[in-house]
């Protein structure tokens, strides 16, 4: 955990030889001397001292002597000279009784509830004060004691009087995520963490603050009194909330996920995930599909396997040429490369779309030239060492962020400039110190071009042409005509490393595995035949057996059965005669409404879900599928990096989507294999990354956004880290952390909409209305922010999205 | 208790000019808004962390640091009593205990209506006139049991009182209004350095001595 920051090139150093117990060592100059102790192999007990922490020397805990100083010296806190003479406490009776000393000091408050609290097992006060600790106290006086526990924020509790004062908290809270909400108060004799008068710690990455604490002072709502750490069974594992790609150990008791943990990659999460990776797990509990389900006279009843699989192989089979396949953005890479093969195998078609979200030609063209099938990066790395970031349609806190943090790390450490194409300057921005281009949503790519061939676009320009300049862009670009041709171009045109940000973790993987119309495996092109062939040679088929003409995306899809239903004539084919639909909710679409009638009026449907939604209860037949916990599998993060995974709940009996394809596939004797995560893992990896011939980068010509008349706004918006979306079902305390739900709007545009003196604006549509508090803050003029999918404002339910024009009224003060 | 207003922030963004660093101006600030509110209050945090881009946290942790910022209403006058060494062994502690009874009240209290804070004080750097006492941060020096009540007993009638060292006294908030804006013009009030504070010196004098010239590495 404390290795040297990954470096990309071995560039030579200054070193300095220091002896330590007697060994002498040659160290790069102005290493920490514990970091210098640690390489050795020598352990240095210590509370306050974190690798990715700077140095604070709270704690006293890691005393050392060092040569020529008379007193004992923290090693967290001092850097090696050269000829330095170390002596840690196996050498030096002054550090030994120095450290004792401090334990023993730290221990005088300390309660003896370690059969309660919640960090007994896994302590490092515990543990180090059984290895350097006096074995007898002699302070038997009354201790310091407070009203236990606090919340510090919803989730978090602190339990004052177990705490050292190490300060790892409060430092994390100021130094990794700019958010100082966390502080020492009364310092003095009743220090003690806290924050300020009614304001929690309400930051996005408040649970890291738990797992660093070295003794049992803060704890979740979630976990408290839960479990020991001895009765856990751990898994690593990765997380499924977003296309960060974070390392998270899963700890499980009797078959019940108790807590996860980020785990450490320094490649990518470091030591470090957000609260959603954290606290975001209870969802796998309720609601779950736990049988097949087949219809039968209008309701759906219980079905055993092999009856639902042949009721499901027939009607596909019947519908061969003419089925859908919507898959989500949730899947696991295995999984959703299982539903391309199977569209492609069982099915005879390329109707085949991950993006249950806005999307667009423009967007998959944009995918199929730039980002299917290629290999990583840019990575967290490059990140690391740009010297510009330049962000455009993406909100790194909320979207991803471990980007965020790992923005924000080279913004400390080196100065990484970091500039945001935005209709908002958020609070992410403000901790970034990034400057902020204003821009109406539906503009970006007008101002992407304005870089290339703009007036003002030359420092910019130059910026981007610098070596190892980065350019980060969001999936919502895909709703705005020409941004991601026009991000295309400026990456060209600069050689700016491009990367494509998507919010769903699965959303890269299903990209890779080919569920596109336009896709297979790796990127490749459907009308390539070559491209083809290749496919079909790890398929085992004849290449003429796959469809070669592009597909319909999901929207097309919908557009089909609803037209199909429309005609009278009911003697013609139907366009869509079956649809299979995988873990995906219906109110994420961008075209809700006509989805859900599309499901309706579908012939045959079949789905496979993990819990019961809009789909399920529209369904022909319902598999029940294992939740992420419950399998093995991998995701692709946003540089291209592969997570992969194990089962966390070993004793689950769940299947996996790729096993049920290939049950079905087997009924309808269409040769698919046997769909295990190994199998269908190792077929992937032989078919991505690939250097095939790539589709052209999309020219589409930009345009600027509507002028909403007098009385309307252009409707800037994303989802927040922790809002109503599903996965996050079932964790009040994470739910009452996130941010308030409201509308953001310029001074500027509440004056010009007679909105100013307004506690609450209505914003609508034809569809409908939401009605939040009014919040004056730095939003592009003519535009308004309001959360995507928050509680009490679910803009897709009224048709609004990115980019929309939307109606504002003011509400009575 | 009084509002924060738009002129109290006003005042603060004139403290806030003089340093190159907003954060800077934070402890000035404080007692600015302790000369408004008799206390800091979380108002008084909430406007604090917002006219200095800071957190609420942040603020509170300077607040609660410092002893001279109150968290509860301080009344009309803060009695401070040093009880430290040299004052403890000229009778500081006599003077404490006299002046707690007579206001029924101990560290860090008020008096049953409010008017009086009492504080043991830590070191005022006026060992010289020990014990002393401070009545809103005015010196009050060499007192006895007797003396301190007297002053007490007259602050109390709402008679008028001068420091020992010139400056009458007025009341806490107009003394914490002093320390937001030290250029107030109150500065040079009160009299020369005393006799006992130059005893030192003038012996120096007298036996012509004088300290050893400076090097030019300065030791």
């Amino acid at each position: 955990m404390t290795l040297a920051p990954h470096q990309t090139s071995v560039q030579p150093v200054d070193t300095v030889t220091v002896s330590v117990d007697g060994i002498e060592v040659r160290v790069p100059k102005g290493m920490l001397i514990i970091r210098v102790a640690e390489l050795m192999g020598i352990e240095i007990p210590r509370f306050c001292d974190h690798p990715l922490l700077d140095p604070v020397a709270a704690c006293r805990m890691c005393l050392i002597e060092i040569d020529g100083q008379g007193q004992p010296q923290p090693a967290c806190a001092q850097t090696v000279t050269d000829g330095m003479v170390i002596k840690t406490q196996r050498t030096s009776e002054l550090a030994k009784e120095a450290q004792e000393g401090v334990m023993e000091f730290l221990l005088l408050n300390h309660p003896l509830d370690c059969p309660v609290c919640d960090k007994g097992g896994e302590c490092p006060l515990q543990n180090q004060a059984m290895t350097v600790g006096r074995p007898e106290a002699r302070f038997d006086e009354k201790r310091r004691t407070f009203p236990k526990p606090i919340n510090v924020s919803a989730q978090i509790l602190l339990d004052r009087e177990r705490c050292v004062s190490c300060a790892r908290c409060t430092r994390f809270a100021d130094q990794i995520a700019g958010d100082p909400m966390l502080e020492l108060l009364e310092r003095g004799a009743q220090q003690q963490v806290g924050i300020g008068p009614d304001a929690p710690f309400d930051s996005y990455y408040s649970g890291n603050t738990i797992q660093i604490c070295p003794v049992g002072a803060l704890t979740s709502s979630l976990y408290r009194f839960r479990s020991r750490p001895f009765d856990l069974v751990s898994t690593p594992t990765a997380c499924e909330h977003c296309a960060s790609g974070c390392a998270l150990r899963t700890d499980v008791r009797r078959g019940v996920i108790t807590r996860r943990l980020a785990w450490d990659d320094p490649e990518v999460n470091e030591d470090w995930n957000c609260d959603k990776g954290r606290f975001a797990f209870l969802y796998t509990a309720d609601g779950r599909v736990e049988t097949p389900l087949v219809r039968e006279d209008g309701r759906l009843r219980v079905a055993s396997w092999p009856e639902a699989l042949d009721t499901a192989a027939h009607g596909l089979a019947a519908a061969r040429g003419r089925a859908g396949v919507l898959t989500g953005g949730r899947l696991t890479r295995e999984d959703a490369y299982a539903y391309a093969k199977f569209a492609r195998l069982a099915l005879g078609t390329n109707d085949i779309d991950f993006r249950n979200r806005v999307s667009g030609d423009e967007e998959a063209q944009f995918l199929a030239s730039m980002v299917a099938g290629r290999r990583l990066g840019p990575t967290y790395s490059d990140l690391d060492h740009a010297p510009l970031v330049l962000l455009a349609g993406l909100e790194t806190e909320d979207e991803s962020p471990i980007i965020f943090l790992r923005l924000r790390k080279a913004v400390r450490s080196h100065g990484l400039r970091v500039q945001a194409i935005s209709a908002v300057r958020t609070r992410s921005l403000d901790k970034l110190q990034a400057s902020w281009w204003a821009c109406q949503p539906g503009n970006e790519a007008w101002a992407l071009r304005q870089i290339i061939d703009g007036p003002q676009g030359a420092d910019a320009l130059a910026g981007l042409r610098q070596p190892g300049a980065v350019i980060l862009i969001g999936e919502r670009l895909a709703g705005v005509p020409g941004a991601l041709s026009a991000a295309a171009a400026l990456a060209d045109a600069t050689g700016a490393k491009l990367g494509w940000v998507p919010r769903r973790a699965g959303e890269r993987g299903a990209l890779d595995a080919g569920a596109l119309p336009g896709l297979l495996p790796g990127g490749r092109q459907v009308t390539d035949e070559g491209a083809r062939a290749q496919v079909a040679a790890v398929w085992g088929v004849r290449s003429d057996v796959l469809p070669s003409r592009i597909g319909r995306s999901s929207s097309q899809v919908i557009a089909a059965i609803r037209s199909d239903a429309a005609r009278a004539d009911a003697d013609s084919e139907p366009a869509v005669q079956a649809l299979l639909v995988a873990g995906l909710d219906v109110e994420d679409s961008p075209e809700a409404g006509a989805f859900r009638q599309a499901l309706d009026e579908v012939p045959f449907l079949v789905a496979v879900s993990t819990h019961h939604n809009e789909v399920t209860e529209r369904a022909d037949v319902v598999f029940p599928s294992a939740v992420v916990a419950e399998k093995a599998g991998g995701f692709t993060d946003w540089e291209g990096r592969v997570r992969s995974f194990g089962p966390a709940i070993r004793e689950s009996s769940s299947v996996a989507d790729g096993r049920i394809l290939a049950m079905v596939a087997d009924v309808m004797e269409v040769p698919f294999g046997t769909g295990d995560v190994a199998s269908l893992r190792a077929e992937l990896d032989s078919l991505t990354p690939s250097t095939v011939t790539r589709a052209a980068a999309p020219q589409v010509a930009s345009s600027a956004a509507p002028t909403p008349e007098s009385g309307y706004a252009l409707l800037a918006t994303w989802r927040l880290l922790l809002d109503r979306g599903r996965l996050q079902e079932g964790e009040p305390h994470l739910a009452a952390t996130a941010r308030p739900t409201e509308a953001v709007m310029s001074r500027a545009t509440a004056n010009s909409l007679g909105v100013a003196n307004a506690a609450t604006v209505t914003l609508s549509t034809a569809r409908g209305s939401v009605t939040l508090p009014l919040a004056i803050g730095d939003v592009a003029d003519g535009a308004v922010w309001a959360p995507l999918n928050s509680e009490g404002c679910a803009l897709l339910g009224i048709g609004a999205t990115y980019g929309s024009v939307v109606r504002v009224t003011g509400g009575a003060r | 208790m009084n509002p924060l207003t738009e002129q109290t922030r006003a005042s603060m963004a004139e403290i806030i000019h003089r340093y190159p660093h907003k954060r800077s101006a934070i402890m000035p600030i404080l007692h600015l808004a302790q000369s408004v509110q008799d206390e800091i209050t979380p108002e008084g945090i909430a406007m604090v962390a917002e006219v200095l881009d800071l957190t609420t946290a942040e603020v509170n942790a300077v607040a609660t640091f410092y002893t001279m910022y109150k968290r509860s209403p301080v009344g009309k006058h803060h009695i401070g009593i040093c009880t430290n060494t040299l004052c403890a062994l000229l009778g500081g502690d006599a003077v404490y205990d006299a002046v707690s009874e007579r206001l029924g009240a101990g560290h860090n209290q008020t008096d049953v209506d409010g008017t009086f804070w009492l504080e043991r004080i830590e070191c005022q750097a006026a060992c010289t006139h020990a014990p002393v006492m401070t009545v809103d941060w005015e010196f009050m020096d060499c007192q006895t049991p007797a003396s301190a009540v007297e002053v007490i007993d007259r602050l109390a009638r709402g008679e008028m009182v001068v420091s020992t060292r010139g400056p009458a006294i007025r009341d806490f908030q107009a003394t914490e209004h002093t320390l937001a804006f030290p250029d107030d013009g109150l500065a040079g009030e009160g009299g020369e350095a005393d006799a006992i504070m130059l005893a030192g010196l003038t012996v120096a004098n007298q036996r012509g001595m004088s300290a050893p010239p400076a090097t030019a590495q300065g030791a």
